[in-house]
């Protein structure tokens, strides 16, 4: 008998071994919850589903949230996707594959609550999934959408956690969760402290959430976690549309209410006995609107002095979501430090976004420096040069499909054509003109005219791609408040290789020798066997040249069309002269202050590009007043006055 | 005095016959004479052409006769514009409010008036109230007197500003093109208070006159502008004649070696500049009711540079020479971009004027720059003269 | 004889090469001095200063018996107070005409309003003939200065020195450029205008400076080395060390 018994309990005990193996079972204890959930009943399920600890759970949660479980006419579940009129099932347990037709099975629908709970039981098998990508996923889908219950099996998976970077993931994400659902007030300010260092957008919306308050209005001591009340003066209409809105007051009338009510109550041709001709005076309608109101026609006139009667006797102000004044007070300390940090990081933001409009003004001017500072000839045609490279680049891109490639051919290519360019034009322009600059200014416009308009026939008025090559493509990223385009960060480079390079020819070439040679004495020059025409047909081209390659580098980042060479010519002379004449480093600081100015203008005033670009010139042009001859200025008798 | 005056300049008294020739013939043209052998639309080129002359004679005082390459006076010319329509646009939207306002059952007050007005003029830019600076945009004479100070003080400014610290030569050139930029760019925001890149319009209109027929209306600006360009021509062609001009010259021609001279060159410079911008704005004032509408692109700096190709196609140093390049570039424009020159079919591609005539005048211009630096006006030179001095 | 302009101490430099280092010279009125030295002596320089064009590093620039500073003033300010200048280079008026230049150079109000609005003098006509007579150009009078012999040209541009009217008249190089019967003349027109005012004459050639016959200061490398009469000077050993080399 008792063996009998110890027998039985042993079956028994072999049995539930063998059934804990299986989910099927499990799924059929609990058929109701599983084929009809709601969100009161699927807890229960899901609770057994989870507790049994199979590793199967996970993929049939999965498939459920998916809508992908079907249930046979005998009551047993399987996965399955169904092709037409057949299903191709899963064996929930033994993963055993089959296929059946679809009319003896019935599929699964849970909806969107009850998908809900299933992830977020989901996600502690997939917070552990030895899958890195499914872990990824899972820490990805709670930073989405952050909820309570997913602050256990968050804080439970980070030991195990392998990975370095998404345990540090998982260790910030934690925070935040800690932050706002922890159960005890000192873990969640201890979270809060630590996120006190944390300048991620991710982290500010937290603090932010923590920190949400309701507006409101009453007429006695507000109660509550409040977080500021408000002093209705300051801006006393807006408050007084909130008292209305609370119908605590009644609406202040307006010139309009004022003219309807009056228009309202006309007796024969007469308002309260003024006649019509009069209502055109704004103090006659007071008097006639008074008169109504004290006959009960119309609602009494809310003057000024009642309105603030009316906001004086009520407190305006913001109560905290978040009961706990403790709890607030860290989140707004630790938001107070943020910000900081934050403004801190802008500013870093700026510094590297003027740095980046600085090359560009230099790119663009560098050209210009060289024509006009060593030669003293002004070229207005410079910034059609620059376009001139822009359409080289695009030009090329037509031909050689390989953006890294093409970039390779235009650079050089977008050089030899300006160089021609600038050369030819020397030859037959420039060359006549020499020491008579207000002729060069005029004739170089008249070629920047023609110029513009060839490139309009040509190509077209609408802008043409310049299209980067996909390594330029996006963003070096510091943190959420300081990034930098690759493109950027190129033509930083390139302007620095172009310092190099031009200081390199001027200083240490025979050409900048003779270059140098020729611009400080040129009949001396030509003595000793340099050719001065040569000399200036090199420079010009050279300067010309740098236009070209400048061009490519600006059309990356902005459209190349016909006009935008005349989109940089002011700037670019701006940047000359007030650098100062006749000096690259001249040339980089100008460049350098207008860059900054300019950023800095705007990021007094950021809804206004415009009005930093006014401001930038009226301040160039103020500058000129106070040092004429730039920031790097020549002295003496080499400065030729 | 004057009779020594016109004595000594007879290009002068010629000018000023051929103007009144040309304004007779045209108006016996004109539709409001009856003959309509001119149409309303081409008097108005005329008279639009009338003030474009007299900008140009300003110009050609500052850069022809003083050396001042101003790439600003455009833009002066833009503000008297501007000055003009505020008034134009103020008092007829005014007039219309006030007819609209007409029916209502209450009398308007002046507030509603006004507030109707701002939604009228500001709706376009998504605002109702006056800026400051129209404060004074309901007085006819403040607002004249506007078109005469605004860029006179500007240019009082600027110039004693740029005079003072000595920056001359290609230098002042760069430096009035980054003013005219800046007052472009200004003018383009819809902060400023003028409408942003939608100008002023509807200039056409002139309050008070609304039964005077645009034929009749145009004939008037048409005259007005004749009476203009003559009175300009007269003042500046006094001006750069005798001392002052001949100071003024030598100015042009070594303004070291006059400042040895004794005389304080900034002030000469300060007196044309302001002048020239003066008499800019009053040809502006005069242009833009004949044109229409008035917008922030008609002062880019570009507008500026053409105005300078004109006077260098015309001939600088001398005032006809400007009118003449203003008149012939100007109407050779328009008669080349209005589509009504004839294509030219070269068999393998249609050469179309709208497209080509900028690179005819572009490549005209640097020509005349290389080759014929005395521009048209230099033709006059060839005429042999009894008692020719020079 | 009274001290007219008083330099003392000046020095200026240009990147580092002293132009003019400690310079003192005193002259009276009426005067008439030559002053000599070898290229890069700073005798241009010496004038800038004194006329305005350029500034001193250091030093004093005393003008007239009420001892003003010239260091404060423009360059149109010096010029009024008396000051006159004739440069290296002929610098006349090309464009206008001989009659416009004297005209322009004559002493009357300078400001532009003046020149607007006011009648010319009456005796304007009877001072440009004065003028052109002294200068020998009185048939050239409605002549472009353009079309004058380089001789002219400087002859007409100290004639508008002499129509400015001024108290010292600084002349560089007058005979550059110029035969000898136009030298002779132009000694002539100095030497008379010495008689009433002081006249510095900065030259090269040391035939001019003996016709001249006039006290003479020698400059080297920005400073006076010596003084005294032609005779005196070019027995003084530095000079003749300056001049022909150690």
């Amino acid at each position: 008998m008792r063996s009998a018994l110890f027998a039985l309990m042993l079956m028994i005990c072999s049995a539930s071994a063998a059934t804990a193996q299986n989910l099927q079972p499990i799924l059929q204890s609990h058929a109701t919850e599983v084929t009809n959930p709601s969100r009161g009943s699927v807890g229960e399920a899901l609770d057994a589903i989870t507790g049994s600890g199979l590793p199967q759970a996970t993929a049939f949660l999965e498939q459920w949230s998916e809508k992908n479980i079907w249930q046979r006419d005998d009551g047993v579940f399987f996965i399955g996707v169904a092709e037409d009129e057949t299903l191709a099932l899963t064996d929930v347990d033994t993963r055993a594959t089959s296929t059946a037709p679809k009319t003896d099975f019935k599929q699964l629908k849970p909806n969107g609550g009850v998908r809900r709970l299933i992830g977020t039981a989901l996600v502690q098998f997939q917070l552990i999934d030895p899958d890195l990508t499914r872990r990824e996923t899972a820490v990805a889908s709670i930073a989405r959408r952050p909820e309570a219950a997913q602050l256990a099996p968050l804080l439970a998976s980070i030991d195990a956690e392998t990975d370095p970077a998404l345990r540090a993931r998982k260790i910030q994400l934690a925070n935040f969760l800690s932050a706002r659902f922890a159960d005890d007030p000192t873990s969640r300010i201890a979270a809060i402290n630590s996120l006190a260092i944390d300048t991620s957008v991710e982290s500010r919306a937290v603090l932010n959430q923590i920190l949400t308050v309701k507006s409101d209005v009453t007429r006695a001591q507000p109660e509550g976690n409040i977080a500021v009340i408000h002093d209705p003066m300051d801006a006393p209409y807006a408050y007084y549309t909130t008292l209305v809105d609370a119908s605590l007051a009644p609406a202040k009338q307006t010139a309009a209410d004022i003219k309807r009510a009056l228009e309202a109550n006309i007796v024969d041709g007469r308002i309260a006995g003024f006649p019509l001709t009069q209502m055109s005076d704004p103090d006659t309608r007071k008097t006639a609107y008074a008169a109504l109101a004290a006959d009960g026609l119309v609602p009494v006139l809310i003057t000024d002095e009642l309105r603030n009667a009316a906001l004086n006797d009520h407190v305006f102000y913001d109560l905290y979501d978040e009961p706990n004044a403790d709890i607030t007070a860290a989140a707004q300390a630790a938001l107070g430090s943020v910000t900081s940090r934050v403004a801190a990081a802008q500013v870093a933001d700026l510094t590297l976004d003027a740095l980046s409009l600085a090359s560009i003004f230099f790119l663009a001017a560098i050209g210009l420096a060289i024509t006009f500072g060593v030669m003293g000839v002004i070229n207005m045609a410079h910034g059609e040069f620059i376009m001139m490279g822009a359409y080289t680049g695009y030009v090329v891109q037509l031909f050689v499909p390989n953006y890294t490639a093409s970039l390779i051919i235009a650079l050089p290519l977008a050089f030899a054509v300006t160089f021609g360019a600038g050369v030819v034009m020397e030859r037959l322009v420039i060359r006549r003109l020499y020491h008579r600059p207000l002729e060069t200014l005029l004739a170089t416009f008249g070629i920047s005219i023609a110029l513009q308009q060839i490139a309009k026939n040509i190509f077209g008025t609408q802008a043409r791609p310049l299209t980067s090559p996909d390594w330029l493509a996006g963003a070096w990223v510091f943190n959420d408040v300081i990034q930098i385009s690759y493109i950027r960060i190129a033509i930083f480079v390139l302007a620095l290789m172009f310092l190099g390079l031009i200081i390199y020819i001027l200083k240490r070439t025979r050409l900048g020798l003779e270059v140098r040679a020729v611009t400080q004495n040129p009949g001396m020059a030509s003595s000793m066997g340099i050719d001065p025409d040569r000399i200036n047909m090199m420079t010009f081209g050279l300067g010309s040249g740098i236009a070209g390659i400048a061009g490519v580098a600006i059309g990356l980042y902005a459209k190349v069309t016909s006009e935008m060479g005349s989109d940089y010519i002011v700037q670019s002379f701006m940047t000359v002269v007030v650098g100062g004449v006749g000096n690259v480093w001249g040339t980089l600081a100008g460049a350098t202050m207008i860059g900054f100015g300019q950023k800095g203008i705007e990021w007094l005033n950021p809804s206004n590009t415009l009005a930093a670009q006014t401001y930038m010139i009226l301040f160039v042009i103020l500058f000129i007043q106070f040092r004429p001859k730039g920031i790097v200025a020549l002295k003496g008798r080499a400065a030729g006055d | 005095m004057q009779n020594t005056f016109i004595a000594k300049n007879p290009s002068v008294l010629w000018f000023l016959l051929g103007l009144s020739l040309f304004t007779v013939i045209v108006s016996i043209c004109s539709e409001a004479a009856g003959t309509a052998l001119i149409s309303t639309s081409f008097l108005k080129t005329l008279g639009k052409t009338l003030c474009l002359c007299l900008v140009a004679v300003a110009m050609d005082v500052v850069w022809g006769y003083c050396g001042i390459l101003s790439l600003g006076h455009f833009a002066f010319f833009g503000i008297g514009g501007y000055a003009m329509g505020m008034w134009l646009m103020y008092d007829r939207t005014k007039d219309i409010v006030v007819a609209s306002l007409e029916n209502n059952i209450l009398p308007a007050t002046m507030d509603e008036i006004t507030d109707a007005i701002g939604a009228q003029i500001f709706g376009v830019v998504g605002s109702f109230d006056f800026p400051l600076i129209w404060a004074f945009s309901h007085s006819l004479t403040l607002q004249l007197l506007a078109v005469i100070l605004v860029p006179g003080l500007l240019a009082l400014v600027f110039g004693w500003l740029a005079f003072r610290s000595r920056v001359a030569g290609v230098y002042l050139s760069i430096l009035t093109q980054a003013m005219t930029l800046a007052l472009s760019l200004y003018f383009f925001q819809n902060d400023t208070g003028l409408r942003g890149n939608n100008g002023l319009s509807g200039l056409q209109n002139i309050p008070g006159l609304e039964t005077v027929s645009q034929a009749t209306l145009s004939l008037w600006f048409f005259w007005a502008s004749a009476v203009a360009l003559a009175a300009g021509y007269l003042l500046f062609a006094w001006m750069t004649s005798g001392k002052f001009g001949s100071v003024v010259r030598a100015i042009r021609d070594n303004e070291a070696r006059v400042r040895f001279l004794g005389y304080h060159v900034e002030s000469y410079k300060l007196c044309i500049f302001t002048t020239t911008a003066m008499v800019a704005g009053v040809a502006g004032a005069l242009y833009y009711p004949q044109a229409g509408i008035i917008n922030p692109a008609e002062i880019a700096p570009m507008a500026s540079i053409y105005l300078a190709v004109w006077v260098a196609i015309g001939g600088r140093g001398r005032l006809y020479g400007a009118v003449i390049g203003a008149a012939v570039v100007s109407l050779m424009s328009s008669w080349f971009t209005g589509g009504s020159a004839p294509d030219i079919n070269l068999g393998i591609y249609v050469v179309q004027w709208t497209d080509w005539w900028l690179m005819l005048l572009g490549l005209t211009f640097v020509a005349v720059t290389l080759f014929f630096p005395k521009g048209i006006g230099g033709l006059f030179d060839l005429i042999p003269r009894k008692g020719d001095r020079r | 004889m009274s001290t007219l302009l008083e330099v003392s101490g000046i020095s200026v430099s240009f990147d580092g090469f002293k132009a003019i280092n400690n310079l003192s010279i005193q002259i009276a009125e009426p005067e008439l001095r030559a002053i000599i030295g070898p290229n890069g002596a700073g005798k241009t320089t010496f004038m800038d200063i004194v006329t305005g064009k350029t500034k001193p590093d250091e030093g004093y620039v005393i003008w007239g018996e009420k001892s003003v500073s010239l260091l404060g003033m423009s360059e149109s300010q010096i010029a009024q107070a008396g000051i006159g200048r004739k440069f290296q280079k002929p610098t006349v008026f090309e464009a206008q005409t001989v009659r416009e230049n004297i005209t322009m150079a004559l002493k009357n109000p300078r400001r532009p309003f003046d020149l607007l609005f006011n009648k010319a003098a009456a005796n304007t006509e009877d001072r440009v003939r004065a003028i052109s007579d002294d200068i020998g150009l009185t048939d050239a009078l409605d002549l472009v200065s353009g079309a004058l012999s380089h001789g002219q040209k400087q002859w007409l541009e100290i004639g508008m020195l002499l129509a400015q009217d001024p108290r010292l008249l600084l002349v560089d190089e007058p005979a550059a450029g110029m035969s000898a019967v136009e030298r002779e003349q132009t000694t002539d027109i100095l030497v008379r205008a010495a008689k009433t005012r002081a006249v510095v004459v900065v030259e090269h050639d040391m035939d001019f400076i003996r016709r001249l016959n006039c006290k003479v200061t020698v400059l080297h490398q920005g400073s006076v080395l010596a003084e005294g009469s032609l005779d005196h000077v070019t027995q003084n050993r530095d000079v003749i060390d300056v001049y022909l080399g150690r």
